[in-house]
């Protein structure tokens, strides 16, 4: 009875373990299989970048999003020079009846060769400036770096 | 041919006429003179001084037609034939009348057509003095003279010829005496012949007592041959007394002549004057009958008209002719009348059928005023007569209301008369009231003006005018209210002044007929204008943009919204009008997204929230390209973006 008592104690003891080491490895697998399938992929990060952006907030109220960056698809309605600077009125893909005004300035990177209908990617930021006056100028999104489509 | 148209003319009645109405000229041109003179006017007008006097028949004056103008002139004045008040009532008193077809009228006119006939054929038979067609004739006359539309012209015209008859009859008698004298005088001389030859011894035998000679010469030589024995004495108081009575006798034959010669100068003359009587009185009948049977009551070939050479008649007949006056160129004169006044009758029912009644009317004057007394006209029938009269009462009516100057009458008038006879000439009558009309109304409006002006004097100067040039003008109660709104404007004017004070433009506008008296105030003048100015320009704006929107219900809306806002920011007057502010109202609501994208560039501006005011402003123009206040914030903004700092 006693030793039966301790091989039934001893395959006890095995069994537990097993169940803890499956189970460590189920979890592993889940955790690492939820890592992988929540990690982004370069586009899909622009997408959804491109997807908050939305122009009716930035009509209500651009200073909000003052510091934000956001990568904008659109195509270049019309252009407004001074100097090397250039402000450009652009309208999205998704919203062709409306313009954003993007300020582009002289040391913005990648192709700065803006042509009036074409679509270009633009990554910007919505920055606060001032006048020489020093009045405020807010909520102007600057273009950092354009990309053709 | 002058002589004819003063026979035809000749009217008895016109001689009694001492104060004639005047002869105005043709149809409208009456009117000036009216204007200035009134219904008063010159009662007629007069010849210069060195005018020929007009010609006399029997002493007295022979009234002259022209044919060229209607008028006629008699003593000393023209007068137009178809508005002189006697000719024109003897012509309505026509036009009223019944054609008498009674038996008697029937048997009259027969008989005359009939006695016209017999001294037609008369006239070229040799019948002798008192044949039977005398005898017919003068019965006739006497038969005709029962009717009394005759007027007993007739029965004149056969005791004329009677009466002539007699004094040929009368002559005959003394020229049978005078054959009978003569006849003893020849007797006489014969045996005072052969008394001489025996005293003288010259032959011949003594005559015995039973002598040829009449009773008391063969006493006287019987006396002779006992008392004297030297017998070449003894038939000397025969001799003597023989003389005596061939000289007697010869006295009573010069006698008997002279009597006849008196009598049948007389004779002539009463009745040449009767004939003349009858054509003067244009009883032509009578006349041609008259002068038919002159020769043959006056068969000593002498038709001359016993006329002075020296008087006015005999130069007429003289200067009509050419020739001296005879009886036939009377029967000449009479029977171109009758030939002319057929004519016109004639003439009339052709006009008549074809439905022109001017100069149907016309023809039928001149006739009736030529041979009133003429079958033709007398006979001429109820119904035409009733269409000329009432023709006639237009044109009556006309000249009554062209003197009156009522000229909306008279055109109404002159349109019934085109409507009644489209050739009726109405041009002159309508342009010369539309003139008339147009001064009147000139003269109201300058009334008006003088009003507004606050120049009463001039407004009475020329309201008078207005009413003077044409009385019934209907503008002239315009005027009339308009003094009274002048005469209580004091009222007025408070309350405009409120009303302007309350920017309540609208209201003077909608009542502007009430406010316009405030103008005569040169302080509120200028007021008074510019708010009928704003308002009516508001009201074509709107309009316009009203049409505008819904022709484009897109941009249409959007356009209409900013135009209505640049309005009121350039006057703020505009933003007082009620229908201003409820267009506004209505096109912000019908273009909610246009307005709310500028309301929010706006905001943002004012925010220095300039990408989001950029931003509407781009929306804005995206909705209506045209807008300038888009345009505007976007070419603004951009500058200032463009040269900040960040």
């Amino acid at each position: 009875m006693a030793r039966r008592s301790k091989r039934r104690g001893r395959r006890n003891n095995a069994s537990h373990m097993n169940t803890y080491l499956i189970g460590g490895i189920v979890v592993a697998a889940v955790v690492i299989a939820g890592a992988v399938a929540l990690k982004p992929a370069p586009e899909e990060q622009v997408a959804a970048t491109h997807r908050h952006f939305s122009i009716a907030d930035y009509r209500q109220d651009a200073s909000r999003l003052t510091g934000n960056v956001y990568r904008l698809e659109g195509r270049v309605e019309n252009i407004e020079s001074l100097g090397n600077d250039r402000l450009v009125a652009v309208s999205l893909e998704d919203n062709p009846l409306e313009r954003l005004p993007l300020l582009v300035r002289s040391g913005a990177s990648g192709r700065i060769n803006l042509t009036r209908g074409d679509v270009f990617i633009f990554e910007v930021e919505c920055c606060t400036g001032h006048t020489a006056e020093q009045k405020e100028v807010k909520g102007v999104l600057m273009v950092r770096r354009v990309e053709t489509k | 041919m002058p002589l004819l148209s003063v026979l035809l003319t000749a009217q008895p009645g016109l001689a009694q006429e001492k104060a004639p109405t005047p002869a105005p000229a043709p149809a409208p041109t009456p009117a000036p003179a009216a204007t200035n003179a009134g219904p008063q006017a010159p009662a007629k007008s007069t010849r210069a001084e060195n005018e020929p006097k007009a010609p006399e028949l029997f002493g007295v004056e022979i009234p002259l037609l022209d044919p060229a103008s209607d008028t006629l002139s008699y003593n000393g004045g023209l007068f137009d034939v178809g508005n002189n008040a006697v000719v024109r009532a003897r012509f309505e008193k026509y036009l009223q009348q019944n054609p008498d077809e009674s038996k008697e009228a029937r048997a009259y006119r027969a008989k005359m057509e009939e006695l016209l006939d017999i001294t037609q054929r008369n006239a070229r038979s040799s019948s002798p003095v008192g044949g039977a067609n005398m005898v017919l004739i003068g019965r006739g006359l006497y038969e005709m003279d029962s009717y009394p539309p005759d007027g007993g012209q007739a029965g004149a015209l056969a005791s004329a010829m009677v009466s002539a008859l007699q004094v040929q009859f009368a002559n005959q008698k003394r020229d049978r005496e005078n054959d009978k004298l003569q006849r003893e005088i020849n007797q006489l001389v014969t045996d005072t012949n052969r008394l001489v030859n025996y005293n003288t011894g010259r032959g011949g035998r003594m005559p015995s007592a039973s002598g040829r000679g009449n009773s008391k010469n063969t006493g006287s030589k019987s006396s002779g041959q006992v008392s004297g024995g030297n017998v070449r004495n003894v038939h000397s108081v025969r001799i003597s007394h023989n003389t005596k009575t061939i000289a007697g006798k010869e006295a009573t034959q010069m006698k008997n002549d002279a009597e006849s010669s008196t009598a049948l100068a007389l004779a002539k003359v009463n009745y040449q004057s009767m004939l003349a009587a009858l054509l003067l009185s244009r009883r032509y009948d009578h006349a041609l009958i008259g002068a038919n049977s002159y020769r043959h009551i006056f068969r000593d070939g002498d038709t001359a008209l016993k006329l002075d050479k020296e008087s006015k008649a005999a130069q007429l007949f003289n200067n009509a002719t050419g020739m001296p006056p005879t009886v036939g160129s009377i029967a000449t004169a009479a029977s171109t009348a009758r030939r002319e006044v057929d004519q016109h009758m004639e003439a009339v029912a052709n006009l008549l059928k074809a439905n022109k009644l001017s100069d149907a009317t016309q023809h039928l004057i001149e006739a009736v005023a030529v041979g009133e007394y003429m079958i033709s006209v007398s006979s001429f029938p109820a119904e035409s007569r009733r269409r000329i009269a009432e023709y006639w009462g237009l044109r009556r009516r006309v000249l009554t209301s062209l003197n009156a100057r009522d000229y909306g009458t008279t055109e109404e008038i002159a349109r019934k008369m085109k409507s009644l006879d489209a050739d009726f000439d109405d041009a002159m009558i309508m342009s010369y009231c539309a003139a008339r009309k147009q001064q009147s109304d000139l003269a109201v409006r300058n009334a008006l003006k003088a009003l507004q002006a606050g120049n009463e004097e001039e407004f009475t100067r020329q309201i008078t005018e207005a009413g003077a040039i044409w009385p019934r003008n209907p503008r002239l109660e315009e005027g009339r209210a308009h003094l009274q709104k002048f005469d209580s404007y004091d009222p007025v004017k408070e309350e405009f002044r409120t009303l302007v004070s309350r920017k309540e433009f609208r209201t003077i506008f909608n009542e502007q007929s009430r406010f316009e008296v405030v103008a005569v105030d040169p302080e509120l003048k200028e007021q008074y204008r510019d708010i009928i100015t704003l308002i009516s320009t508001i009201d074509g704006l709107l309009n316009q943009l009203e049409v505008a929107a819904q022709q484009d219900r897109v941009m249409g809306p959007c356009m209409a919204y900013e135009m209505l806002l640049e309005k009121r920011e350039a006057d703020e007057r505009y933003a007082s009008d009620p229908l201003f502010s409820e267009a506004l109202n209505r096109y912000a609501l019908a273009a909610h997204d246009f307005v709310d994208a500028l309301n929010l560039a706006t905001d943002c501006e004012k925010r220095d929230e300039l990408g989001s005011a950029l931003a509407n402003y781009y929306r804005a123009q995206c909705i209506y390209p045209g807008s300038r206040l888009a345009r505007e914030g976007v070419e603004r903004l951009t500058r200032v973006i463009l040269e900040a700092e960040f």
